[in-house]
């Protein structure tokens, strides 16, 4: 029926928009730790042109020069291969980037780069040879090279080679109409697998999921064209690439770096990331929240505007504080949340980052604690009587001292202890998480720990009948020290506080005889194993005197047939009848063998050659004896 | 006689059986059933065997030639014969 089926898809689509009201915020960058040792894995000597290669073109994304620009420009002079297209890209490539570092091409290497642009050769190489081309500024025709790559991307579906080339693209001419190419960067994105909703990466691996975002925005700074990514694919884009903390190989370093390089300066996204100053907490002695706003590479953002919209407490959902901009204070925008002097607890910002219309992931949402200190006021310890005869005796201590003389619990009077918490900086009534009343034997080392709890007017009671707490003190009778625990996540000052010394007495004739001390830490006695006893078998006398009688029935059977007169005289000596009482014969000396030694395999296989003798003998003699009859 | 002959000795077949199988009831009962699955396979031997020997009988009895037509006498032991190789087989795999 449509009732209900409509009211189902509403309530999907309602979902949807709640998950999409969920901006993703990045859950991984290259924070400074990362960046060092992407940095230290690049900057390793390198063994031949393709290592240079990627340590220098690494670096340069990350924004780091080689260390010695001249002797690996040497390097690479010296390590190319001039008949490997390969080669020569990587040469060509470092050498752009190096500052100083120039070369002449001569004429055959040229004719060799140009010859591999054709449809002939594989998108890698088409990919290398324009590559190599453009990085030593020789001319290119581009339109040739762009019909050259179109065709062979037909032929080859790969993901490694879609992204070559769209690297490659970004060499060619802008008069090209690379509109082709620019389509794929919106199929490669339809390949990616969505992991958990919060990462995206290709099943080929990171490394090629970072070389897709480096190319991906070569390709669009090149044409102008904002790439055909969605915010959210860029987070988690960026949460896959830099959630790898460990770069196994030179090339996978090589691509991260580039991402990073690609992520932090491109024509159209360029993700923000917010990083509050140690742990979001504020107090009356560290009033001030203080954030940093970095790109991927944790790189300062400095020329922003930040601003909180909202902060809304979470126990209560009051909005605090709305439409504040932060103050930038050197490397830290900060703001004073204590100014408007907000109650202890968790609160939810609502921070928005400004300043370039490229930024993205640039709402976070941050948990903030506000903590305070906790003051205990009114403390009063009192015996009441359970007659109520007598007026309860009250006493009043102040924290942190302990009260004179000690108070008796017995079965005459009860013992009480009532209490406020305030903060101490507004004034207004607390109620942490943790209030307990720990009563510790002085003599036997027990202790029983209680949960005093507020009544309706915010005022702390407990009371200790002694009848009806027997249980959980065994019935331990003595003097018992009585502490008070106050202690929540937004205190700063968690009290343990020994309040007064209580003398508990039980009625006699509970009293435990000894006083054993449950020491869960001594060895336990130790387990015997039981191994398996055999079953009980009977004497061999009986089960040898049930053997012969169980035979006997047999020789019973034979009197009883020579008695009858069975007659052997019909026995005719034709082949079909021995070989038919042979082959009996041996079935059942298989029969014997069978529980002896074999397995039912091979006794199929006996049996059915010896039954197919028998068979076909005992037929030719049944048959004989039918027709005799 | 020539027939009843044949009964007869077929009868005192199935009364040996019939002992063996008692016999070895009596001892589980008596003594204990371990190892149980000998005497399973010892008992159900009998069982079979005097079930498959009076099958036989109703099948060879020539007072019961009307209802089976298609079967001689020939036919009915070879049957018999085949019946009891299958038992057995599975009698010694389950004997122990």
């Amino acid at each position: 029926s449509a009732g209900p089926r409509l009211r189902l898809e509403a309530a999907l689509g309602f979902l949807l928009v709640l998950a999409g009201a969920q901006a993703l915020v990045p859950s991984h960058r290259l924070a400074a730790g990362d960046l060092a040792r992407l940095r230290a894995v690049l900057e390793r000597p390198f063994p031949d042109v393709r290592a240079a290669y990627h340590s220098i073109v690494g670096l340069s994304s990350l924004g780091v020069r080689v260390a010695d620009e001249k002797a690996a420009c040497k390097f690479i002079k010296s390590h190319v291969d001039s008949s490997s297209v390969e080669s020569l890209f990587y040469a060509a490539q470092s050498m752009q980037v190096l500052s100083g570092c120039e070369v002449t091409i001569s004429n055959e290497t040229r004719e060799l780069l140009l010859a591999a642009v054709s449809e002939d050769s594989s998108v890698s190489q088409i990919f290398h040879a324009v590559g190599a081309l453009s990085g030593f500024g020789l001319p290119l025709a581009s339109q040739e090279a762009l019909s050259a790559l179109t065709a062979r991307l037909s032929k080859e579906e790969s993901v490694l080679g879609t992204i070559q080339a769209l690297e490659t693209a970004s060499y060619l001419s802008q008069q090209a109409d690379l509109s082709s190419i620019v389509e794929e960067i919106e199929d490669l994105v339809a390949r990616l697998d969505d992991l958990g909703g919060v990462y995206l990466q290709f099943e080929e691996g990171i490394e090629t999921t970072a070389l897709f975002v480096a190319a991906a925005y070569k390709l669009s700074d090149h044409v102008g064209t904002e790439p055909a990514i969605k915010e959210d694919q860029v987070i988690q884009l960026m949460n896959a690439i830099f959630s790898k903390k460990n770069f196994e190989t030179l090339s996978e370093a090589f691509s991260i770096a580039r991402a990073a390089g690609s992520l932090s300066q491109n024509r159209f996204h360029l993700p923000v990331v917010v990083v509050p100053e140690g742990p979001a907490a504020v107090s009356h002695h560290q009033p001030v929240l203080r954030l940093q706003v970095t790109n991927v590479m944790s790189q300062l953002l400095t020329q922003v505007s930040v601003k909180l919209d909202q902060a809304k407490s979470v126990s209560s959902k009051a909005t605090v504080l709305q439409q504040l901009p932060f103050t930038l204070s050197g490397d830290f925008f900060e703001l004073n949340f204590m100014n408007v002097k907000p109650a202890s607890g968790y609160y939810d910002f609502s921070i928005s980052v400004d300043g370039d219309k490229r930024f993205i992931a640039n709402k976070v949402e941050l948990k903030v604690k506000v903590s305070t200190e906790v003051g205990i006021t009114n403390v009063d310890l009192s015996t009441v009587d359970k007659d109520q005869s007598i007026a309860p005796k009250t006493t009043r201590v102040a924290y942190p001292a302990k009260a004179k003389g000690s108070f008796t619990a017995d079965s005459h009077q009860n013992f009480a202890l009532s209490f406020q918490l305030i903060d101490v900086n507004s004034g207004a009534e607390l109620i942490p998480h943790q209030t307990f009343v720990r009563l510790h034997n002085q003599k036997t080392g027990q202790e029983v720990v209680f949960v005093a709890e507020p009544d309706s007017k915010n005022v702390y009671k407990f009371e200790l009948d002694t009848s009806e707490r027997k249980t959980e003190f065994d019935s331990a009778s003595g003097t018992y020290t009585l502490y008070l625990i106050i202690g929540d996540a937004t205190l700063e000052n968690p009290i343990l506080w020994n309040v007064a010394d209580v003398v508990i007495t039980f009625p006699e004739e509970d009293a435990p005889s000894t006083v054993q001390s449950k020491n869960l830490f001594v060895p336990k006695p130790e387990i015997q194993h039981l191994f398996r006893e055999p079953e009980k078998r009977p004497p061999t006398v009986v089960s040898n005197t049930f053997t012969a009688l169980v035979l006997s029935p047999l020789l019973l059977l034979l009197i009883l047939w020579i008695k009858i007169g069975a007659n052997i005289s019909n026995f005719s000596f034709a082949p079909s009848t021995i070989v038919f009482h042979m082959g009996h014969a041996a079935m059942l000396g298989l029969m014997y063998v069978y529980w002896t030694q074999l397995n039912m395999f091979q006794t199929l296989k006996y049996l059915a050659i010896l039954g197919g003798i028998t068979f076909l003998a005992g037929n030719r003699m049944l048959a004989q004896k039918a027709v005799k009859r | 006689g020539g027939t009843a002959g044949r009964l007869k000795a077929l009868d005192a077949f199935l009364l040996y059986v019939l002992l063996t199988g008692a016999l070895q009831f009596g001892y589980c009962l008596g003594v204990g059933t371990f190892p149980f699955n000998s005497f399973l396979s010892g008992f159900i031997s009998a069982v079979g065997s005097f079930i498959l020997g009076v099958c036989l009988r109703i099948q060879i009895n020539p007072q019961n030639k009307g209802e089976f037509q298609g079967i001689s006498p020939e036919r009915a032991f070879a049957d018999f014969l085949f019946a009891n190789t299958i038992l057995h087989l599975v009698v010694i795999n389950f004997v122990g």
